[in-house]
């Protein structure tokens, strides 16, 4: 009986310790205020940038990331490391991929490139912290397709691209889209590297956590109102996931898996 | 012995540690730091790079009555290549230049807005890509060469002066610059501070000071 009580006991510790942050930020925010920001120019300016750039980073991640993710689900030697590699920046710490991101792209960087302080400066950065997490759920999506299926397929005499769009994608596809909307998710929150390679300009490159940060210097209340906004954003994102019932199975491949 | 928490402007990051190095420094812009205070963040002093910042802390309760205690002067800078080849302050105008400013209230950037309209030289701020938090970034987006020019403190420039070019800003466009210090109120070493306090407007942290390129109090 006392260990239930310690184990429940410390379980609501837990549960509180992670809901109230979230919660304090409504309390704080009566509803008729957080929906008189959303006419605060400094707050539609991020949510706009915030937006297209969370936009044309996701379509990039999933150009170039479901690709990655096919030649990263089969098995060659090496292949963990290079795994381990991509995942890399998931665990970085934000103003280490920010200075990456200039030692790579900087007009003294490697590359030579004049992306910094520029839209696309946001974009590289947001897909970079939060490529990995959708190259990371397709990998394991596209190694739980039953390789028997696909063998069928080109069996029964389709080829490998229409294999892979009729076959491998449709049984993918729940892994994918959750492993999307996690990146979206984190992508929408991406702070450090975006602060350091593409700087804060309002209506160009200050999205909605960088605005957080600079309104929490200037006016309190409207940090708060951005962070209620941000947090809405996030909820919904997760919620889409939750409620989609065929990824319930989903979610026990990426325990097993991850 | 009694470690005072110091919460000072990012500008002092070198000389504070040079006048005394026991004590535990938070740097960072003095508006982030009044906003952590306001938010009941345990500092025992503020020193601040303007005057207005601490003054109203001072009617808000937070701190006790500011003293000014050093003076500097606003400089333009460029990376030693300069990229742009930028030799005056209204060559920062020059299409595509990539300016580097801190944002409206941080002090820094308050001044930086001063000189431009001193200089009647505001059409220079349709070039800033980035409105920085305090003016060490500023400073750091320049020297590493990513910035084509910034506005930063003549003390700041003297710190890396290997990596930039300073353009100086002639004395009648310059702001009045003036740092204030004060002690915490809700400080728990408040005989402590106020000590500090004291030692800082004392003769050995002003020559301090004064060989880090700060100007004397008038």
């Amino acid at each position: 009986m006392i260990r239930r009580a310690v184990v429940f006991g410390l379980a609501s510790v837990g549960i509180g310790f992670f809901v109230l942050p979230v919660v304090a930020i409504f309390a704080r925010v009566p509803p008729a205020r957080l929906f008189a920001q959303l006419d605060n120019p400094a707050v539609t300016d991020a949510l706009r940038v915030s937006v297209e750039t969370s936009a044309i980073a996701q379509t990039l991640i999933l150009l170039v990331g479901t690709p990655t993710a096919v030649v990263l689900a089969r098995r060659f030697r090496g292949r963990d490391l290079l795994v381990a590699l991509v995942e890399l920046p998931l665990v970085l710490p934000p103003a280490v991929a920010g200075l990456g991101l200039f030692a790579a792209f900087g007009r003294f960087g490697l590359l030579h490139t004049t992306i910094p302080f520029t839209k696309l400066a946001v974009v590289l950065a947001v897909a970079l912290v939060s490529g990995p997490l959708y190259v990371r759920g397709a990998i394991a999506a596209f190694e739980a397709v039953d390789g028997n299926i696909v063998a069928a397929s080109r069996t029964l005499g389709a080829g490998p691209t229409r294999t892979f769009f009729r076959v491998v994608i449709p049984l993918a596809r729940a892994g994918l889209a959750a492993g999307a909307a996690l990146a979206l998710a984190r992508g929408l929150g991406e702070f450090g590297a975006t602060i350091m390679f593409a700087g804060s300009l309002r209506g160009v490159t200050e999205t909605l956590p960088l605005a957080v940060y600079s309104e929490f210097n200037v006016d309190f209340d409207t940090a708060l109102a951005i962070s209620a906004l941000l947090v809405a954003l996030s909820a919904a994102l997760l919620v889409a996931l939750k409620w989609r019932p065929s990824l319930s199975t989903l979610r026990f491949r990426f325990a097993a898996s991850s | 012995m009694i470690l005072l928490t110091i919460f000072a402007a990012a500008s002092l990051t070198n000389v504070l540690p040079a006048i005394d190095r026991h004590e535990h420094y938070s740097f960072a812009g003095s508006n982030a730091l009044a906003a952590q205070l306001q938010q009941g963040a345990p500092a025992d002093v503020f020193a601040s790079a303007n005057t207005s910042i601490p003054v109203q802390l001072f009617h808000q309760g937070l701190v006790e009555k500011p003293v000014v205690f050093t003076r500097n002067e606003l400089t333009l800078i460029v990376p030693k290549s300069n990229p742009a080849r930028i030799h005056s302050v209204a060559d920062v105008a020059n299409p595509g230049v990539k300016l580097v400013v801190a944002a409206t209230g941080v002090p820094v950037g308050d001044y930086t807005r001063t000189v431009l309209h001193n200089m009647k030289q505001d059409a220079v701020l349709q070039n800033v890509v980035s409105n920085e938090s305090d003016v060490r970034e500023v400073l750091a987006k320049v020297a590493l060469g990513e910035a084509d020019a910034g506005f930063v403190y003549v003390t700041d420039a003297r710190s890396v002066a290997g990596k930039v070019k300073t353009i100086g800003i002639r004395w009648s466009a310059q702001p009045r610059v003036s740092y204030a210090v004060a002690v915490a109120t809700g400080s728990k070493h408040k005989a402590a501070a106020r000590a500090w306090v004291k030692k800082l407007l004392g003769k050995a942290a002003q020559a301090k000071l004064r060989a880090a390129g700060f100007l004397p109090v008038r």
